[in-house]
């Protein structure tokens, strides 16, 4: 008999355990459930709103839809039009309505080069009106790796011509390098005859002159030899200045007309690089392999163009 | 093996824990190497880009009230305008230098004042540099074989020979067994002109070839071409019958070289010995 009971007593803990149980698995379940259809906003105050593109890419139901970053609702549905446009309907959390201006935008996103596609609502610039429930609002896609790809082209495809016109130009003898080079050449040795002829023509003038002067005037002698002084130096000094200007003037006229515009960005680029160069040798930890230089010396030379053996 | 992997690791440790060296000022590295590059152009023979880089060194030295820095930046800028030919330009930096140089300084600065002078044929002038430089050298200073190159050179533009081969001459003894390549050869050449112009061609011709020898051996076109012109004259003196070709060998020189007015003097040579331009042999 009390084995009976006993049995009894067991049973009843037993049914007691299992009843428990069952209850908070079903308590487990409606909790759950009950998250899902939260998180399903069934009981968000949302707003909807839509944009029209002419393509789907990249936008799926369900897709997240974020302002300044925060998600505040996500894509409700993504319909094919008669026309062949595509509806997107959004479905905005009421609390962040207060960002969506009547002149809002959204953007459509990638976080990265291959992260997923976003949606991003960009408030416009009149805050004092916001935009009315199922208000269509305007969309564009940022620039993405085609639209990049493109960009780089676009930046590129001159610089290649600019090049190629260089490469061009310079190998071209008559127009090129190789003409130009000559040209100033020719155009300065017949310069410097011309010169050197006047100059010799101008001496024999100043020698006879100062004879004569000798002769009739004494006190005249000092203005004659100012003048033969100046005659020695003149010469010279006109002969390199007028050189110096010559190829001055034809280097950039021809410049103008044959060099293109890169190749005369070279000396900021060469100017850049320098820049660049200089920084990287006072980066650490760089700087501490690099030594500053010593202060120069530069070989003793009393005659560097040898004009002691054109002394003729 | 565990004794020297222990030993390396320590070695390698106390290498990354000793004291850094204390770096310098980022303004003077910065106007240092600019002063570096500067003189590796110059030695390279790009005096138009050393001079930027020296003219930028004096404006970074100045910029932190480096006296030193700046005068002996303004001397390298002074050299690199010498180098050009800018004889003028020359003369201004070196007016620069000497008001604001210390006077370690002011015997380097006369010397160039004179060399400048003696290009734009201020004969004068470069007489009273060198006087002055005199005064403030003695044989035993470091610039005295260049002293007396320069006052060789006023003394040949004066129509001194003997004085400038005496010059010269003593100018050479002084460069024996030093690393002066470019004054020894200047020295030869100095030489070559003096004797030649005192009526000794024939003891100029193996100078003005020493000359030659050592500027090939530093591979400085301007100087060549002059040398080549030099042994042309020389030749013409002794009526040696390879006179054209010493000129044909200064002009073909010049021409690869683009050196405007060594290839007119050439060219004026062998008219006036009666030979046409032609290639060189």
């Amino acid at each position: 008999m009390s084995l009976l009971t006993q049995y009894d007593a067991d049973a009843a803990a037993l049914r007691r355990g299992i009843r428990r149980f069952l209850i908070v698995a079903v308590l487990a379940t409606l909790a759950v459930a009950a998250a899902i259809v939260v998180r399903q906003g069934v009981f968000r105050q949302t707003t909807n709103f839509s944009f029209v593109t002419n393509s789907a890419q990249d936008i799926v139901k369900g897709q997240p839809v974020r302002i300044a970053g925060f998600r505040v609702g996500s894509v409700a549905d993504v319909s094919l039009k008669d026309d062949g446009q595509v509806l997107v309907n959004l479905e905005i959390d009421a609390d962040h309505m207060r960002f969506v201006t009547h002149d809002a935008r959204v953007e459509l996103r990638k976080d990265g080069l291959v992260g997923a596609a976003t949606l991003e609502i960009l408030p416009g610039t009149d805050l004092s009106r916001l935009a009315p429930a199922q208000a269509r609002l305007k969309f564009s896609r940022a620039d993405g790796l085609a639209a990049l790809a493109n960009q780089v082209r676009d930046e590129f495809v001159p610089i290649l011509k600019d090049i190629k016109a260089i490469t061009g130009a310079l190998a071209d003898p008559q127009q090129g390098l190789p003409g130009t080079l000559a040209q100033i050449r020719s155009s300065s040795e017949a310069l410097n005859t011309l010169l050197t002829n006047s100059n010799r023509q101008i001496e024999g003038i100043g020698g006879t002159a100062i004879r004569i002067l000798g002769k009739t005037e004494q006190d005249l002698k000092y203005l004659g030899q100012t003048l033969e002084t100046a005659n020695q130096r003149l010469p010279a000094m006109i002969d390199r200045t007028q050189q110096v200007l010559d190829h001055v003037e034809k280097i950039t006229a021809e410049a103008e007309t044959s060099v293109p515009p890169a190749l005369r960005d070279g000396s900021s680029v060469a100017a850049d690089v320098r820049e660049i160069v200089s920084g990287a040798k006072q980066a650490w930890p760089i700087r501490n392999f690099v030594d500053a230089p010593a202060p120069a010396t530069l070989k003793a030379d009393s005659d560097p163009r040898g004009e002691a053996a054109r002394a003729r | 093996m565990r004794a020297s992997l222990l030993l390396l690791a320590t070695l390698i440790l106390a290498g990354c824990g000793s004291t850094p060296q204390p770096p310098e000022p980022q303004r003077l590295r910065a106007a240092l190497e600019a002063e570096s590059e500067g003189a590796k152009r110059y030695q390279r023979g790009d005096y138009a880009f050393a001079a930027r880089r020296f003219d930028e060194a004096v404006r970074l030295h100045a910029a932190i009230d480096d006296s030193a820095g700046t005068g002996r930046n303004r001397l390298h800028l002074a050299r690199s305008e010498l180098a050009l030919g800018r004889a003028e330009a020359a003369l201004v930096v070196l007016a620069s230098a000497a008001g604001g140089a210390d006077a370690g300084f002011a015997l380097d600065i006369l010397l160039l004042k004179a060399q400048a002078q003696l290009a734009l044929a201020r004969d004068a002038e470069a007489q009273q540099s060198l006087a002055a430089a005199a005064g403030l050298c003695s044989d035993s200073c470091a610039q005295a074989a260049s002293l007396h190159l320069l006052q060789a050179r006023a003394a040949l533009a004066a129509r001194g020979a003997a004085d400038a081969l005496a010059h010269a001459e003593t100018a050479l003894k002084l460069l024996q067994g030093k690393d002066q390549a470019h004054e020894t050869g200047n020295a030869w050449r100095l030489v070559a002109a003096a004797r030649l112009a005192a009526g000794d061609a024939a003891g100029a011709l193996p100078a003005a070839q020493t000359a030659l020898d050592i500027d090939r051996r530093l591979a400085l076109p301007e100087k060549i071409a002059g040398d080549w012109l030099l042994i042309g004259d020389i030749r013409r003196k002794v009526d040696a019958g390879d006179t054209a070709a010493a000129y044909r060998r200064a002009l073909a020189v010049a021409d690869a070289a683009g050196l405007i007015q060594i290839s007119m003097m050439a060219t004026q040579a062998l008219k006036d010995i009666g030979m046409e331009k032609k290639a060189a042999d």
